[in-house]
């Protein structure tokens, strides 16, 4: 059974790379990064394997440790999880859910990410081979580390995304979770720098890797290190700990899967009392009213929209770590550049999360221009207060106020040349994305490449129309001048709008033209 | 509403707003001439000629993948075809999209709604886009969801509606801007014989009020009750079109589909397939 769902997954991915070029390209880039990652991996753990055997083992744990968190945290950040085998499409099966659960768990093993961490775990036999005990404790422990990885994937996403729940309850569990993985991540930067400061001294380096060994994410991996160095208890409780996080973890999916698997689709009670309107009743009636309002609610409400924003606080705290947390650097204060170089394009694509109700856009017959505006409205309304909430607070905490028009103008240029570069881009491409109510962990097959293109085209053509703001912002920074420091502060929200006007009227008459195009494509990633 | 002294009383009055003005022109309602449409190797639709006469309540029926859904896509401004015109009173939807697609109110198979909106958000929505006043969208919003029984779930999602409501929901829409011409692509699909009786009300007293309805649809019986005109197409190509009674001949429609068609086959099915 389970080699059955197999076969039909890897026929799946077939079909799909062979009917895309595109796809296949993305795919084969894929693979190109891991075979990279593993030759890093690789010499890295020969290199170590070398050195001290205590330096050795504590590089495995921490690198097991770190590929764990990469399996949790992944696809709440970056690519989302495979749905091939999606536990609703199984269902009508005959098979039971461990089954199930061991086809997916399998599946997962078997991806481009799969096969590399499997093959990662079996580098780590460059360090144990100098050990004979290690290496026979390794060919038990490292298949527990490696399958941790996958349910431990599964299951946060499944609960985190609460399949079991109704739609409301999936929502509402989302947004908590966003909330706390925002919370989180200061802590987890404040743990990497704590391990970057420690590098000086290695001594609290391996305390805290020792430390780490005893969790559930360092456990597995730290085994085979403390047997051969003769710690038999303590070998033996990692060992425990390990075994029990995988079974908590398997009986957290089991019971989630289940739960999601026969429970009906459940109604939601949430509703609005009527005649409240929401943003509808507030913007003029208008086709750009209209499109102002419901872009603008999307973004307030769709967690596929929210998801997006969370790069907005982000930003700052990435400049701290290249910073080594000093917050006194030009660097810092400039922070908000950055937030508004990555605002302005968050809508580079932005119809693709109409999907297939784009029809209904289309069947008003809408003008480019008036559809352009209305979207760029409505994304702007949540971002630009959001971008001068972060200007300010950078400002405040830098305590360089004399920065705050030029980083204010240099932010909010760089936010509207976004704009008007994604009022374009949005009406030449739409990607796969999930569906609205579906996970916002879902990952969308082949979406990664184009995306990837598009995206990094968007980011070069703000990059230098962004240049005018940018270098009198830096100048100010760097030289203390207010001249320039004014320049960037008029010169940023002046060239902005006008770049947005160009892009609305090009993007407008793109849209015009393409309008059907985009419809009919999105209908076959709907079939996809 | 009209007021010609002949006509039954429509059982179902249409709120004024809603009600489409009275066709002054002798034009056809919807005039398609040669569409084309390839996906790839496949031909959809191959050289298609359809002329619905304004006033009418047009049936249009086929096998699966007869090419009806890409038709109407492509009538209604949403699929670009590959040759052929499509007129709506006269416009060309594809060279004058904006002013034909005043005139349509549509009902799309196979798509989404922005399903997250509750319902009276969602015709609100429409009514805007239509670049309708504040009050007349107000006004229409509220008739509408009254003729189709969605008060009461006004303000919740529709997302959380019943395949019936949605499909309600969405002729609500189509509805709000008053077209001339309603084309609705499996509008009985998935819904239930009393919200279908209700719909069915609706679109009378539309057509007898002047207006013009195209509905697709698998159901022969169905097609046969409520339209006055049919046209059946197969591989994409137009059968046999007029009105009800003419392409029937005599016969029941569905009959007569089926000799048109073809493919119909007796046989009991596979022997492992028998319970006994």
């Amino acid at each position: 059974m389970v080699a059955t769902v197999l076969r039909i997954r890897f026929r799946v991915l077939g079909n799909t790379l062979g009917r895309s070029p595109m796809q296949l390209v993305g795919f084969i880039f894929g693979i190109i990064g891991a075979l990279w990652m593993l030759l890093f991996a690789g010499l890295g753990l020969f290199f170590v394997g070398t050195l001290d055997f205590d330096i050795a083992r504590a590089a495995v744990t921490a690198a097991g440790a770190v590929l764990i968190l990469g399996w949790v945290l992944g696809p709440i950040f970056a690519a989302g999880v495979d749905t091939t085998l999606d536990p609703a499409k199984l269902a009508p099966f005959p098979m039971t859910t461990t089954q199930m659960m061991i086809a997916i768990t399998a599946g997962g093993l078997t991806g481009v990410g799969g096969i590399a961490t499997v093959v990662a775990g079996l580098l780590t036999f460059l360090v144990w081979a100098h050990e004979p005990v290690a290496a026979i404790a390794a060919v038990v422990c490292v298949p527990i580390g490696l399958l941790i990885c996958v349910v431990a994937s599964r299951a946060v996403t499944a609960l985190a995304s609460g399949l079991g729940g109704g739609r409301r309850t999936k929502e509402v569990i989302g947004l908590v979770a966003f909330a706390l993985v925002i919370f989180a991540s200061p802590i987890l930067i404040g743990i990497l720098n704590a391990v970057q400061s420690a590098t000086e001294q290695g001594l609290q380096l391996q305390a805290l890797v020792s430390a780490v060994s005893w969790t559930p994410i360092g456990a597995a991996w730290a085994v085979p290190g403390d047997l051969a160095t003769g710690s038999w208890l303590t070998a033996i409780l990692k060992f425990v700990i390990a075994l029990a996080t995988l079974a908590v973890l398997w009986v957290l999916w089991f019971r989630n899967l289940s739960a999601s698997v026969i429970a009906p689709p459940a109604r939601s009670t949430a509703r609005r009392k009527t005649g409240s309107l929401g943003w509808f009743g507030v913007m003029p009636s208008s086709p750009v009213g209209a499109t102002w309002a419901r872009s603008l609610t999307s973004w307030t409400r769709d967690m596929r929209y929210l998801r997006q924003l969370l790069l907005i606080p982000f930003a700052p705290i990435i400049v701290l770590i290249y910073s080594q947390w000093d917050v006194n650097t030009p660097f810092f204060a400039l922070s908000g550049l950055l937030v508004g170089f990555f605002a302005g394009v968050l809508p580079y694509s932005d119809i693709s999360y109409d999907g297939t109700a784009f029809a209904t856009v289309m069947q008003t017959g809408i003008r480019g221009r008036a559809d352009r505006l209305g979207r760029t409205l409505g994304v702007a309304t949540v971002v630009v207060p959001l971008i001068v909430v972060v200007d300010v607070v950078t400002i405040a905490i830098a305590g360089r106020w004399d920065l705050l028009a030029p980083v204010l103008g240099a932010s909010l240029g760089l936010t509207l040349i976004g704009f008007g570069v994604s009022a374009v881009s949005s009406a030449f491409l739409v990607v796969p994305t999930p569906s609205p109510g579906d996970s916002p962990f879902k990952r969308v097959p082949g979406s990664s490449f184009s995306m990837f293109l598009t995206f990094f085209l968007c980011w070069a053509l703000v990059a230098v129309l962004g240049l005018p703001t940018v270098i009198p912002a830096a100048i100010a920074t760097f030289t203390g001048s207010s001249v320039a420091g004014w320049i960037a502060f008029v010169v940023g929200p002046v060239l902005g709008l006008a770049v947005l006007a160009v892009g609305v009227v090009l993007g407008g008459k793109r849209f015009d033209a393409n309008a059907p195009g985009l419809l009919a494509q999105l209908r076959s990633f709907q079939g996809a | 509403m009209t007021d010609s002294p002949s006509a039954v009383p429509p059982p179902s009055a249409l709120p004024d707003g809603v009600a489409p003005p009275t066709p002054t022109d002798s034009l056809p309602a919807m005039d398609i001439t040669g569409l084309v449409k390839r996906f790839g190797e496949k031909t959809a639709v191959a050289g298609l000629d359809l002329r619905v006469p304004a006033g009418s309540f047009y049936g249009l029926v086929g096998p699966n993948g007869a090419g009806k859904t890409t038709t109407l896509s492509m009538a209604t401004g949403l699929l670009r075809p590959d040759a052929g015109t499509v007129r709506i009173h006269g416009v060309d939807v594809w060279a004058q999209p904006v002013e034909a697609k005043k005139l349509i109110g549509n009902l799309a198979d196979g798509v989404r709604l922005f399903d997250r909106l509750t319902g009276e958000q969602l015709v609100t929505y429409t009514g805007m886009m239509f670049g309708l006043t504040r009050d007349e969208v107000a006004t229409r919003t509220a008739d509408l969801l009254k003729i189709m029984d969605l008060t009461e779930a006004a303000g919740t999602p529709v997302v959380d509606y019943s395949a019936g409501m949605t499909k309600k929901v969405a002729l609500a829409c189509a509805l709000v801007h008053s077209p001339r011409l309603l084309v609705l692509d499996e509008p009985f699909e998935s819904v239930d014989p009393v919200s279908a009786a209700n719909i069915e009300d609706i679109l009378r007293g539309y057509t007898a009020s002047g207006g013009t309805v195209i509905v697709s649809s698998h159901s022969m019986d169905l097609v046969q009750r409520m339209c006055d005109h049919v046209a059946v197409i197969a591989q994409g190509r137009l059968l046999a079109s007029g009105t009800v009674d003419e392409v029937r001949g005599g016969k029941t429609l569905q009959d007569t589909f089926v000799d048109l068609v073809g493919g119909r086959h007796h046989a009991e099915g596979p022997q492992w397939l028998r319970q006994s």
